[in-house]
């Protein structure tokens, strides 16, 4: 019946709209950060191959309806640990199929491109957390404790999986990606406030002794409870740049001073003076703040708080439990990387190698948001609307 | 967001609904929260953009500023009369500035360039620097020299981080490289391996200098005209430290590839020195190194946005070290080392000397503590078993020996200060026998009994009169035969006063290294009588110099110094600069002696040189100058360098005055350490002692002249010499 309407109406042209704004920033961003020639490739039409693939992904998402993707979510699932399984073991030598960069084994490299396989594996988990969680709903209509505690183990399980693999790559930032997408899900699937709070405050008090005791008790975390110095260079690196100056210390000054220095209006188009190693991929956003100031670089938080509204009111509209959860672990993976990116670059966060999605240069994360967003536009074109009179509880399934 | 709830059918519907309500506001709260987020990060910007970014704006203005090792010429050293003693020569150097953006590839490329323009030395290229080289010519096949097995063992191993495994498979690839291979090198590439090999391991921002010795006119001229071809590569002078005396107390510094010592880096390190600089390694240039070592340029990088520095605008061009001024004169200090070295060399002649190898000589104006000469010579045998004689100044506050009658002076005194004698206090001497040691008598005395007051026994040098004031100061009895019950204490209280002439602890001249003597460390009487007449505890050439001063300027401790000035650098290297500061004369402590002891002494000590019974009178009673002095002979076991020798009994000689016998302008001191293995010998203590002080006034008497006739000079052409400092 979904035929009776016409493709028009059942395209979501304002996301359509809305990602056609961020592939005009991010052309313009990445046009300027080039000319800091850290690289000798000019990334701006690679970029838009970029978006032009993730089009093409997002227009054969289309084709297949949520009720498909519901019974492909396992298989996806378990291809993408396969990947990943697949990358851990590839070899690692100079000039191998799977050379770490940056001292982390996360990509594959192709020869055509690099590719990174933890960028789908989000979007695949997101799925079958999706399908956990509906069907764990759909066999217990009737919520005690115990079906909850239940729900959490099994959510558990399906995140240990890619969240081990990923962190022993090792790649923080995208672990946390999981982190943040396994908590919306809990949210929404209907987690009673009682066991969210108590994990939650345990969460938060224990990230923040850890916090304060990389301060005050660095010898007690080192010898203790065997941290990497590394990780505690990290965490100083952050709170006093000027200090620690090199490396991350000198990248995070090296950005506050480029975003500060761009004032309210900016230096405009081109016209940046701060060099930022990685301008085109992490640190892109200091770009933006640098050549257009607060105002653009508020547009630009906008256009993401608009993303995210309009994403927001679609789940709102999905009668499917699964399109929900869906939605709501894509909505989370967005704001994490949003909110990461930004923070890093901003001195809110310490720094972790993420991109900012749609913006940031970068094949494999374009075609994992693509991914994501595939979904939403298929959710929407399959969606059916009130007006043929169908009821709430008429689902097919 | 809208609610379809009017009309519930079933049960199931009401379920839903519910599920319904709850999931929407769940999605409010997530909603929220991430509004919540998106705020915090538009908070921060505004904090960041609007009230804090005319800060970052001036940050950015403040670029960068780098001390960098420009070669600014060390401080010139001078004598007190303007003599030069330490110089640098200018010499011509190529030198090459390393950015932090500079990668190896470019280095190489401007290497390859220059080596057409210069010629290096190839002699001293590393192995290591070969083995580099040769992995960088040769890329491909040196990574086949480690299996891809090996490789992969490698980077398995998670201990290591990137940088390490590749650190180890390099390893591996050196180890691996055959000789023939490293002989391969052409001679082209050998001169490019020594010309990258120096650019390599200079530091950013840092001129290193890549030829500075024998660069031809012709070369320096090729290099400054290819300057622009040739990318952080500069023609600039470097200054080579030329020492013109051997005085061994000016010291040395390092060379550039010796660099900062390790054991200092931190040191130098956070005073803005770089790594290959040269710093004062001992004596005067480690002491002085502060104002020797000039202040480097400042300069500020201007970088452009891919962090490359387009131009370097200097802030501050560098100074050159001060120069320093040295109380020494170096025509005396020429002379007394010619007497020194040939009263060694005569007293070696004759026989029983194989002990003999050194004698010193401390000359001190004893008013203010300047140093005038400090002369140290030793007689060493060369790879060739030639002797020869070597600077051995440092000797006179390094070393300490056994210093025999030169100490009654400070014996006396003590005495004085610790109520156990008054000046003219008479006692006889006689042999003192003590139960369990042998006699000890004064040497012209060996058996009678002579009464004599402290004049006499200062004259003629009474060892049993000394014993008997230490007796007295111990508070115990002589009984013949007897013991003595002396205690640890009154060694400490002698000692103690001692240390108030400074014998026995630092003098505190202005040199690193300072030794302070051995101090005995068995407490029985005997050791006690030997301790007063300077057979026990040992002295430094130099604290009896001081010694003699704090006599000599009627009681006060006076430290010694050998920097008498510091000046801005000289324009010439010719005529001084103007003075910075001048250095005052330093007093450590006055001794407990009434003026009237301190001249009581005095007096005794001028009858050494002209009393009847001088025990120096056969030296100076025929001097036409007036002066004071004790000679002093002790009886030592000798613990020299020569191993085989040790425990042999030998004769150490010494000697110190002062002059003239008012108002002195001069004290010294002399010791020859082991001059006889048996009782004959030439006095060469007291002829060097004489011949000092004619040598001293005789040159007086020249400079006298010649400032009459240079004040002459000056009237007539005062202008002239002002412009020239300028």
């Amino acid at each position: 019946m979904n035929s009776k309407r016409n493709f028009s109406d059942r395209f979501d042209w304002t996301l359509a709209f809305i990602l056609i704004l961020f592939c005009i920033v991010s052309v313009m961003a990445i046009s300027s950060a080039q000319m800091s020639g850290q690289y000798i490739t000019n990334f701006v039409p690679k970029q838009l191959f970029w978006y032009f693939v993730g089009a093409c992904i997002v227009a054969v998402m289309m084709y297949f309806d949520p009720d498909q993707y519901k019974k492909m979510a396992w298989y996806l699932y378990g291809a993408g640990i396969l990947v990943l399984i697949v990358l851990m073991v590839a070899p690692g030598g100079v000039g191998q199929i799977a050379e770490p960069r940056n001292g982390a084994k996360s990509w594959f490299h192709l020869g055509f491109a690099d590719i990174q396989p933890s960028e789908f594996m989000k979007t695949f988990y997101i799925l079958a957390l999706a399908r956990t969680v509906s069907k764990h709903h759909d066999s217990h209509p009737l919520k005690t404790f115990k079906t909850d505690m239940i729900l959490l183990g099994k959510i558990f399980l399906v995140l240990l999986v890619p969240l081990g693999l990923i962190m022993k790559q090792p790649d923080l930032g995208t672990s946390l990606v999981f982190l943040a997408i396994t908590s919306a899900v809990i949210i929404v699937a209907g987690i009673p406030w009682k066991i969210i709070l108590p994990v939650a405050s345990i969460a938060a008090v224990v990230g923040g002794s850890l916090l304060w005791m990389a301060i005050n008790m660095q010898d007690f975390l080192i010898h203790k409870l065997k941290f990497d110095p590394y990780q505690l260079a990290r965490i100083y690196s952050w709170l006093d740049p000027y200090s620690y100056s090199s490396g991350d210390g000198y990248h995070l000054i090296a950005s506050l001073n480029a975003i500060g220095s761009g004032e309210i209006f900016g230096k405009g188009f081109k016209h940046k003076e701060v060099y930022v190693p990685e301008n085109h991929t992490d640190f892109i956003f200091s770009v933006i703040g640098e050549e257009f100031g607060f105002i653009g670089a508020s547009v630009v938080i906008c256009l993401f708080f608009f993303l995210i509204f309009h994403l927001t009111k679609l789940t709102l509209r999905m009668k499917d439990p699964f399109c929900t959860y869906v939605c709501a672990g894509i909505i989370a993976m967005i704001t994490f990387h949003v909110f990461e990116n930004i923070g890093m670059t901003t001195q809110v966060l310490p720094i972790t190698g993420i991109p900012l999605p749609f913006i940031s240069y970068g094949g494999s994360a374009m075609m994992g948001n693509a991914l994501a967003l595939g979904l939403v536009f298929s959710m929407k074109f399959h969606h059916r609307t009130y007006m043929f009179g169908n009821h709430d509880d008429d689902d097919d399934f | 967001m809208r609610q379809k709830n009017k009309n519930p059918k079933k049960r199931s519907t009401n379920v839903k609904a519910k599920q319904r309500a709850s999931l929407s506001f769940r999605m409010n709260v997530l909603f929220f929260s991430i509004f919540i987020l998106f705020s915090i990060l538009i908070l921060r910007l505004g904090y960041m953009q609007i009230v804090k970014g005319e800060d970052y704006v001036r940050t950015l203005e403040k670029t960068e500023e780098v001390t960098v090792n420009t070669s600014v010429p060390r401080g010139r050293i001078y004598d007190r009369e303007g003599r030069v003693l330490v110089d640098n020569k200018p010499k011509n150097a190529i030198t090459y500035t390393k950015l932090q953006t500079t990668t190896s590839d470019e280095m190489l490329k401007t290497a390859k360039k220059l080596a057409t323009l210069i010629k290096m030395d190839t002699s001293k290229i590393a192995l290591r620097d070969k083995q580099d080289f040769w992995i960088k010519l040769h890329k491909e096949e040196a990574y086949e020299k480690v299996s891809k097995q090996e490789q992969k063992a490698i980077n398995k191993d998670e201990k290591l981080t990137g940088s390490q495994k590749q650190a180890k498979i390099d390893d591996l690839v050196r180890e691996r490289i055959t000789n023939a291979e490293l002989k391969s090198f052409s001679k082209s590439d050998l001169q490019v391996l020594a010309i990258y090999s120096k650019m390599v391991a200079g530091y950013n921002l840092s001129p290193q200098i890549i030829k500075s010795d024998d660069v031809s006119d012709k070369e320096f001229a090729i290099v400054s005209e290819h300057l622009n071809e040739l990318p952080n590569v500069n023609t600039a002078t470097d200054w080579k430290r030329v020492k013109n005396s051997d005085l061994s107390i000016l010291g040395s510094t390092t060379t550039p590839s010796e660099g900062i010592p390790k054991d200092k880096l931190e040191y130098y390190l956070a005073r803005d020195y770089s790594r290959n600089d040269r710093v004062g390694k001992s004596y005067i240039e480690k002491e002085y190194e502060e104002l020797l070592q000039g202040q480097k340029a400042v300069v500020k990088n201007e970088t452009n946005g891919k962090g490359q520095v387009v131009e370097t605008k200097t802030t501050f061009p560098g100074s050159p070290g001060k120069d320093l001024v040295l109380t020494v004169d170096s025509q005396l200090q020429e002379k007394l080392e010619k007497l020194v070295e040939e009263q060694l060399l005569s007293a070696k002649a004759t026989g029983a000397s194989s002990l003999l190898d050194r004698a010193f000589l401390v000359m001190m104006n004893p008013n203010t503590g300047e140093i005038l000469s400090m002369v140290g010579k030793k007689i060493d045998t060369d790879e060739n078993g030639k002797t020869e004689v070597n600077d051995y100044a440092i000797g006179t506050f390094t070393s300490a020996y056994e210093v025999g009658s030169v100490i009654k002076p400070a014996t006396l005194l003590t005495g004085y200060a610790l109520n156990a004698i008054t000046p003219n206090t008479v006692l006889i001497d006689k042999p003192i026998k003590i139960a369990g040691t042998a006699p000890k008598s004064s040497i012209f005395n060996r058996s009678g009994a002579i009464p004599m007051n402290d004049l006499t026994a200062l004259e003629r040098s009474s060892n049993s009169y000394m014993f008997q004031v230490a007796m007295k100061i111990a508070g115990v009895t002589y009984v013949p035969n007897g013991g003595l019950r002396v205690t640890a204490n009154d060694f400490t209280k002698i000692r103690n006063s001692y240390a108030q002439f400074g014998l026995g602890v630092d003098t505190g001249i202005d040199l690193p290294g300072e030794f302070d003597g051995f101090k005995g460390q068995e407490t029985i009487s005997g050791k006690l009588l030997d301790l007063v007449i300077g057979q026990y505890d040992t002295f430094t050439p130099l604290q009896l110099a001081q010694y003699v001063s704090t006599v000599a300027n009627g009681g006060k401790r006076i430290q010694p110094h050998l920097a008498k000035e510091i000046r801005e650098p000289s324009a010439d290297g010719k005529n001084l600069g103007p003075i910075v500061e001048e250095f005052q004369p330093n007093v450590l402590n006055v001794i407990r002696n009434s003026p009237y002891e301190i001249n009581h002494v005095k007096e005794g000590m001028h009858r050494v040189y002209f009393g009847s019974q001088g025990s120096a009178k056969s030296y100076f009673g025929d001097a036409k100058f007036d002066a004071a002095g004790k000679t002093g002979t002790a009886q030592v076991v000798y613990y020299g360098p020569k191993r085989a020798a040790y425990g042999t009994q030998t004769l150490s000689v010494t000697h110190i005055g002062f002059a003239p016998y008012n108002n002195p302008e001069i004290a010294y001191a002399v010791v020859v350490p082991w001059i006889t293995t048996n009782e004959s010998y030439t006095a060469i203590n007291n002829i060097i002692a004489r011949k000092a002080v004619e040598t001293y006034f005789s040159l007086q008497k020249d400079h006298m002249q010649k400032q009459k006739q240079s004040t002459k000079e000056k009237i007539t052409k005062p202008k002239n010499t002002e412009s020239e400092n300028e």
